[in-house]
């Protein structure tokens, strides 16, 4: 056994007494894998921009920082695959065109993503045309199993009397800014008016009835 | 020729994985009954399940695993280099840093602090906290092996260093982040670009956190606890660097029928399915080692935990390559057959592993022999049901939940367009497996018992018995 070693035994003995030697293979053997995958995207175009879609508001901004300061996306997922049974349960309305699933261009202002891995509810990436109604989504937060008999859902009664902190909202769109959301200082500046007198709650539900707006085929009457 | 050997900081490490895995453990059983019954989230924000898991998996994680990893760093590394640490002051200037931030990131997740990616919850002042108790472990880490007695480097090392260096690289370029306060930041990236990377440091964190270090923790305990070498060192080399290489490719088998663009898909799945080799490789080393043995083994319960470990490592690296081929994801993906996929792991291989560490190091750290053998083997049969209940439970749930999600009538109507009729369905499994998670903290618990009766003969003196029959 001892004169038939192969090359990465031999390769392996040069380095097993020589620690630093060691440590240095060991880098480029993980270096390898991550530069292959890391960056093409941040070096050529791995993104199919679509017009329509819009930064968040202020108020659904703050609405989106609510979302995950709850850990909504720990239960519900935000990516819909091209799979017949999923786009029919996730586009009931028919209202994304022929191709209903997600496409990237529909998540570059979202920093971080918030598809999730665990469907333990429904996909709410189209929740703006599954669940048009500001009213239902209110009662649902504050008692799930008032509008839906059987669901395993907590309750979030405190969101509707948690203010929301303004100048913070202001901050977090400045910083989206500088990471290239297209905010414009109008755009900052309304969230005096958005956010006045509003709620926690108030400004998850302006976020869920974001989710999905933007892409929506315009209905023919 | 005798080297003074730290045990004071091992034994630390043992009690603050002890701590860390009841409370992580407690809070997962408690978000597995609220899955069952949702009046245990009581209106309350510190009790619902959102701001619950995450604590659960980071202090499951970061406190209980990388607990057990550190004590066996600080016991074994020393005495395979037949030298010291090169500074205890720095080991526990680590030690207090490292629990100081698990407490933080308890307290921080429960007041809704968080980055909110998977395994990467921590606010930016953590993070850098992390990055500060992490390099201090490596620098003492690598000045011991520059200053070692012993030339050859062990291959239980190998798996450690490979884990400090690549959980530095991970954990930085996934975390980058600008605050907008302080507890608030966004991730410098965005959507698929977001993805990509999150899962590329998730599926890693996997595999520098729950794999390469409790490989190390097999490649020492093992052997030691058997007196049998590792039955092939050429397989250790070739599984080693396959593993390491391949593993760091597989992160968008988390994204496959994603936008993220399919050539990265395809890498991952491919790279996924080649996985299976090196992580069988370093299973079968673990089993084949006691094969060499002309005499019986006798397994007490430390072995016990150990073969466990090593069948359930060898499940799940199965399972996972399986559920990284598409069609096989289209199923699982989003359900609860991943839950049962990731338990398997964690409870069968990082816990079971663990808790041999904990059965091996007590009566070594405080010189007493274990009080009770008997009470070690009822822990290991209460166990090993709590985790097949868990495993089988899950499996059941989530290809029951994929199936309803695509069934269609007879008529090309969704079947179950209703969601909360597949939920209640599944409650059942969900329930089973709330009660494998109980019985699993109650033989952990049993264990705990035992640690303390044998703590309190502290000094009584401990001799380590030889497994192999007739030896
Ligand atoms: C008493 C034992 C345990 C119980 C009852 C338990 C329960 C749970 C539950 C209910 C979830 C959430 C599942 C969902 O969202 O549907 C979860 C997630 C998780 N647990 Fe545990 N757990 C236990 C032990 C462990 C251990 C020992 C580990 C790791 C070493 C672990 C790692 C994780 C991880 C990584 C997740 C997130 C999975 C994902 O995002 O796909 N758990 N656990
Ligand atoms: C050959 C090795 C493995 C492969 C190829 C693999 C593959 C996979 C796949 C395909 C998923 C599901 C992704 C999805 O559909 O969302 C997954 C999830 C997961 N696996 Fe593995 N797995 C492997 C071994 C392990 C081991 C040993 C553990 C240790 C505990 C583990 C822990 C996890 C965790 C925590 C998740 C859940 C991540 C999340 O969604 O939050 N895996 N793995």
């Amino acid at each position: 056994m001892e004169n038939q070693k192969n090359f990465y035994e031999k390769l392996n003995e040069k380095v097993e007494s020589k620690g630093f030697a060691f440590t240095v293979l060991v880098t480029v053997a993980i270096l390898i894998g991550t530069l292959v995958e890391l960056p093409p995207f941040f070096l050529t175009k791995q993104v199919e921009p679509i017009e329509s879609v819009k930064p968040y508001n202020a108020l659904e901004l703050a609405g989106r920082d609510v979302y995950q300061k709850e850990g909504c996306f720990n239960c519900h997922t935000q990516m819909i695959r091209p799979f017949k049974w999923e786009t029919d349960r996730f586009d009931p309305n028919k209202a994304y065109g022929p191709d209903p699933y997600s496409k990237a261009g529909e998540y570059v202002y979202d920093h971080p993503f918030l598809w999730g891995s665990k469907r333990t509810g429904p996909d709410l990436a189209h929740e703006a045309s599954i669940r048009p109604s500001a009213a239902w989504h209110k009662k649902h937060l504050i008692n799930p199993r008032e509008t839906s008999p059987g669901s395993i859902m907590p309750a979030y009664p405190w969101l509707f009397e948690n203010e929301l902190d303004i100048e913070q909202t202001k901050a977090n769109m400045r910083a989206l800014r500088a990471l290239g959301v297209p905010y414009t200082d109008e755009d900052i500046a309304a969230a005096d008016k958005l956010l006045k007198g509003k709620t926690e709650g108030d400004a998850v539900i302006a976020y869920l009835l974001k989710l999905g707006r933007d892409t929506m085929v315009q209905e023919e009457e | 020729m005798e080297v003074n050997y730290d045990n004071q900081i091992v034994r630390w490490y043992v009690k603050s994985a002890i701590l860390w895995g009841v409370v992580a453990m407690l809070i997962g059983i408690w978000i597995a009954f609220e899955m069952v019954f949702p009046v245990l989230n009581f209106n309350s924000p510190y009790l619902s399940f959102g701001r619950l898991r995450p604590i659960h998996t980071n202090g499951i994680i970061f406190g209980f695993t990388l607990s057990i990893v550190f004590a066996t760093v600080f016991y074994a590394v020393p005495r395979l280099f037949k030298t010291p640490m090169w500074s205890p002051l720095l080991s526990r200037l680590q030690f207090w840093l490292y629990n100081l931030t698990i407490v933080l990131a308890a307290v921080t997740l429960a007041l809704g602090y968080t980055q909110s990616k998977e395994y990467a919850e921590l606010e930016w002042p953590l993070d850098i906290l992390v990055v500060i108790w992490w390099v201090i472990f490596a620098v003492n880490f690598f000045m011991t092996m520059a200053k070692r007695q012993e030339k050859h480097i062990y291959v239980a090392v190998w798996f450690f260093i490979a884990t400090i260096v690549t959980i530095a690289v991970l954990y930085i370029v996934n975390n980058i982040a600008l605050p907008s306060g302080l507890l608030k930041s966004y991730s410098v990236y965005s959507g698929v670009t977001d993805a990509n990377i999150q899962w590329w440091y998730g599926h890693n964190a996997v595999a520098f956190v729950l794999t390469t270090p409790i490989l190390g923790m097999m490649y020492y305990y093992l052997p030691k606890h058997t007196n049998l070498p590792i039955f092939s060192h050429r397989l250790s080399i070739l599984h080693f660097w396959s593993l390491i290489f391949i593993y760091i490719w597989a992160g968008p088998h988390h994204l496959l029928y994603s936008p993220v663009p399919e050539w990265a898909q395809t890498l991952g799945m491919v790279f996924s399915l080649a996985l299976i080799a090196p992580s069988w490789g370093g299973m079968l080393n673990g089993f084949l080692t006691l094969s060499q043995a002309k005499e019986k083994v006798r397994t007490d319960a430390t072995l016990k935990f150990m073969l466990v470990a090593l069948t359930f490592y060898g499940m799940s690296t199965l399972e996972g390559p399986i559920m990284s081929i598409r069609a096989v994801n289209s199923l699982s993906h989003n359900t609860d057959w991943t839950i049962g996929h990731v338990h398997g792991g964690a409870l069968g291989w990082v816990a079971g592993m663990a808790i041999a560490a904990i059965y091996y190091l007590v009566p070594r750290l405080w010189n007493a022999k274990l009080y009770s053998e008997k009470l070690a083997e009822t822990h290991f049969w209460i166990a090993t049901l709590g985790i097949l209940l868990y495993y089988v439970s899950m499996w059941a749930s989530g290809i029951t939940e994929g199936l309803m999600w695509r069934a269609y009538d007879a008529s090309g109507m969704l079947q179950y367009p209703n969601w909360i009729e597949i939920v209640q369905n599944l409650t059942p499994f969900r329930f089973v497996r709330a009660i494998g998670g109980t019985l699993f903290l109650t033989g952990f618990c049993i264990m705990i018992y035992n640690v303390y009766k044998t703590i309190q003969n502290k000094g009584s003196g401990f001799v380590p018995t030889d497994l192999r029959e007739g030896a």
